[in-house]
């Protein structure tokens, strides 16, 4: 039901480009890249996607494509790079043998941060800040694994096919939000705001947000009594919902 | 004039107990989270009762309905005909071992009164019955393959659900066409490319779907279609589902000038009480015979008794151009309303059913603020769907909606000073 070249895209720009926040978000992340001369790293997959993740003044950015970068990791599929995700397959650069000491310590030490957000205990929650940090996290990662699935994934595409042009803004209420931005059915996710929107699906708070994320509550029940806002063109949202659903498969 | 406001504080305690023991509070079609109530804190949640062109909410709130129950509601809640007849049916019998006699006179009624019934098939909702007509073309032509119109909703069986939704398995609908409607070519590319195995075309009489303009075919379209449809031994079903009976008592293949092979009755064929009706030509008597398909509660004899008087009153009262004269006389109002505001509100579909969109923006949103501020001062209106005249709205009521409707313009108005037109 799921498939590894789409899943190869969220891993890409959804869990690796999930590093962007977390060097934004975490003083730990921050703490890590102190000191360090800037360093991008690109990685390219057969038959899949390419990015390069750029890592100056503690902070990441991430970039499609890896034409100009310091250290390339290439993955002959998209089940090899989906086992890095895993833990299961041990990339091998084959440019920038020299940095190698920033993908053992500083790579992985951002990567080990990240997992723990992105997979909480109970325990980790009740810390306020760690709880928002994981929530935000967890938000953007969701947003930009519903572009590539409308983009990638067999039924995502069919859900995208009836999605008119236009921006879609996903946001949490005082918090943080999100553009999808919709042309001839491609979808593209921008981790910002939009200034307008054609439609748009608000959630109340960042705890319901969690509890969303989490699956403890419903979100039709959220819409029924209105923790859940959606407006605008609604056809837009009901598929973006179709998606929404087949994020929880590929991220479970 | 400006109307005072409603509160649903009792729909919103009410839906909170309901959600505790009830999937989503109010799920499908009559929940808030079909997109039809934006935003939903403006919307009743449940009702306390009906009458006529009316009904209650559990705060006290009055509406005149334009949803009718999403169709049902025909000739006004609590109809004193069909209610007396149901009773006296009540009385005899309902649910019985040997179906009441009443089934074979209201299987003759809607024979004399459906133009292309040669018999009727009975059961409780419209899905049963669109199922029952898929089911009868392949059954017919020993084929698999089934056209629908794009934006079609034809109930929830899986065959005619959509690959992305929740529980639907790509197997469900590896047999389904899809085709753009009012698109002759494709249509005829679709079985050229098809030829042979396709079983059936079902699709509504015109294109009322939700959340866009409906569109009302030609009925060069449909001759077309039928033409296509004999050439190539499809079964032609029409999903009467929602237009039945409002556009025309003898179907809306009628109306369109062209005669189905199957044709799915449900909504306004008993003015509330819950029974379907699969009609069709002799040809496929014989094969619907052969079905495996029943239900506990298709032959009980109370909904007959109520589809009787019901369709005897709507033949009385000549519902469809009563509908089709107060549609227009409403729509006429709410568009003229609007444009003393600078709205743009564009009517499509038939009178009977019309559609309404505020084409301001081109975002929805305008509309959707319009149409909860006419909910909230006693206008249900959805917000993204076709709506319903009953044949017990008086003029009093159509003014009175204008007048509200025209209220809820200038408060949304008010709302935007950043739009000039508005002002």
């Amino acid at each position: 039901m799921k498939d590894a070249k789409t899943l190869a895209y969220i891993n890409l720009f959804g869990i690796l480009g999930a590093l962007e926040n977390l060097c934004e978000l975490d003083e730990g992340a921050q703490e890590l890249l102190r000191g360090k001369k800037p360093i991008s790293i690109g990685i390219t997959v057969k038959d899949g996607p390419s990015a390069t993740l750029t890592f100056k003044n503690c902070r990441c950015r991430m970039e499609e494509g890896c034409d100009k970068c310091d250290v390339k990791l290439p993955f002959s599929s998209c089940e090899k790079f989906n086992g890095l995700i895993d833990g299961t397959t041990t990339p091998i650069p084959s440019k920038g043998f020299t940095h190698i000491g920033f993908l053992l310590k500083q790579f992985v030490g951002l990567t080990d941060i990240l997992t723990k957000y992105l997979r909480p205990t109970e325990e980790d929650l009740k810390d306020e800040k760690f709880f928002e940090i994981s929530t935000k996290i967890m938000f953007y990662l969701i947003t930009v694994a519903i572009s590539q699935i409308a983009n990638h994934d067999e039924i995502g595409k069919f859900s995208a096919h009836l999605v008119p042009d236009g921006i879609i803004e996903m946001s949490i209420k005082d918090s943080v939000g999100a553009t999808i931005r919709v042309k001839d059915h491609h979808f593209v996710t921008i981790k910002q705001k939009p200034q307008s929107y054609r439609s748009a699906m608000q959630f109340s708070d960042i705890h319901l947000a969690r509890d969303l994320f989490d699956g403890k509550v419903n979100a039709v029940a959220c819409i029924g009594d209105g923790s859940i806002e959606m407006h605008g063109m609604i056809n837009m949202i009901d598929n973006v919902n179709r998606i929404l659903d087949r994020v929880g498969l590929y991220l479970a | 004039m400006s109307f005072p406001t409603y509160k649903n504080d009792k729909s919103s305690e009410l839906y909170a107990r309901a959600t505790k023991v009830i999937p989503s509070g109010v799920y499908g079609h009559l929940g808030p989270a079909e997109g039809q109530f934006i935003p939903v804190q403006k919307w009743p949640r449940f009702s306390e009762k009906a009458k006529g062109a009316y009904f209650w909410d559990v705060d006290g709130n009055r509406y005149i309905d334009y949803m009718c129950a999403y169709g049902p509601n025909v000739l006004g809640y609590g109809d004193p005909d069909v209610d007396k007849a149901a009773l006296a049916q009540l009385k005899l019998g309902n649910c019985t071992t040997s179906p009441n006699k009443i089934m074979v006179d209201c299987a003759e009624l809607l024979v004399d009164t459906v133009n292309s019934a040669d018999w009727a098939f009975f059961a409780k909702n419209g899905n049963d019955v669109t199922q029952a007509a898929i089911l009868t073309a392949r059954a017919y032509t020993h084929r698999k393959k089934i056209i629908f119109f794009n934006g079609f909703y034809h109930g929830v069986s899986a065959v005619v659900q959509k690959i992305d939704y929740p529980g639907i398995l790509p197997e469900d609908v590896a047999n389904n066409l899809y085709v753009p409607w009012d698109d002759i070519d494709g249509l005829k590319k679709v079985i050229e490319e098809n030829k042979g195995e396709i079983a059936g075309l079902i699709a509504q009489p015109y294109d009322h779907g939700n959340f866009y303009d409906n569109k009302i075919s030609s009925k060069e379209f449909w001759q077309q279609v039928r033409k296509l449809c004999d050439d190539n031994g499809i079964i032609l079903i029409i999903d009467d589902v929602r237009a039945g009976f409002r556009l025309d008592l003898a179907g809306s293949d009628h109306y369109f000038g062209f005669k189905a092979d199957l044709i799915c009755f449900c909504k306004a064929l008993a003015n509330g009480y819950n029974m379907s009706a699969l009609c069709g030509r002799e040809f496929l008597k014989s094969t619907v015979s052969g079905l495996s398909y029943t239900g506990s509660y298709w032959m009980s004899a109370v909904p007959f008794a109520a589809c009787i008087a019901c369709i005897n009153k709507m033949k009385k009262l000549d519902t469809p151009k009563l509908f089709r004269e107060m549609g227009t006389k409403l729509t006429d109002g709410l568009v003229a309303a609007g444009k003393e505001h600078g709205f743009d509100l564009v009517v499509s579909g038939a009178p009977a059913l019309f559609y309404l969109r505020i084409a301001n923006d081109d975002s929805m949103l305008l509309h959707q603020e319009w149409i909860a501020e006419c909910v909230n001062r006693g206008v249900f209106f959805a917000s993204h769907h076709n709506h319903f005249i009953n044949a017990a709205l008086t003029d009093e009521d159509i003014k009175l909606t204008t007048e509200i409707a025209e209220d809820a313009f200038s408060v949304v108005a008010k709302n935007h000073p950043e739009i000039p037109e508005l002002h």
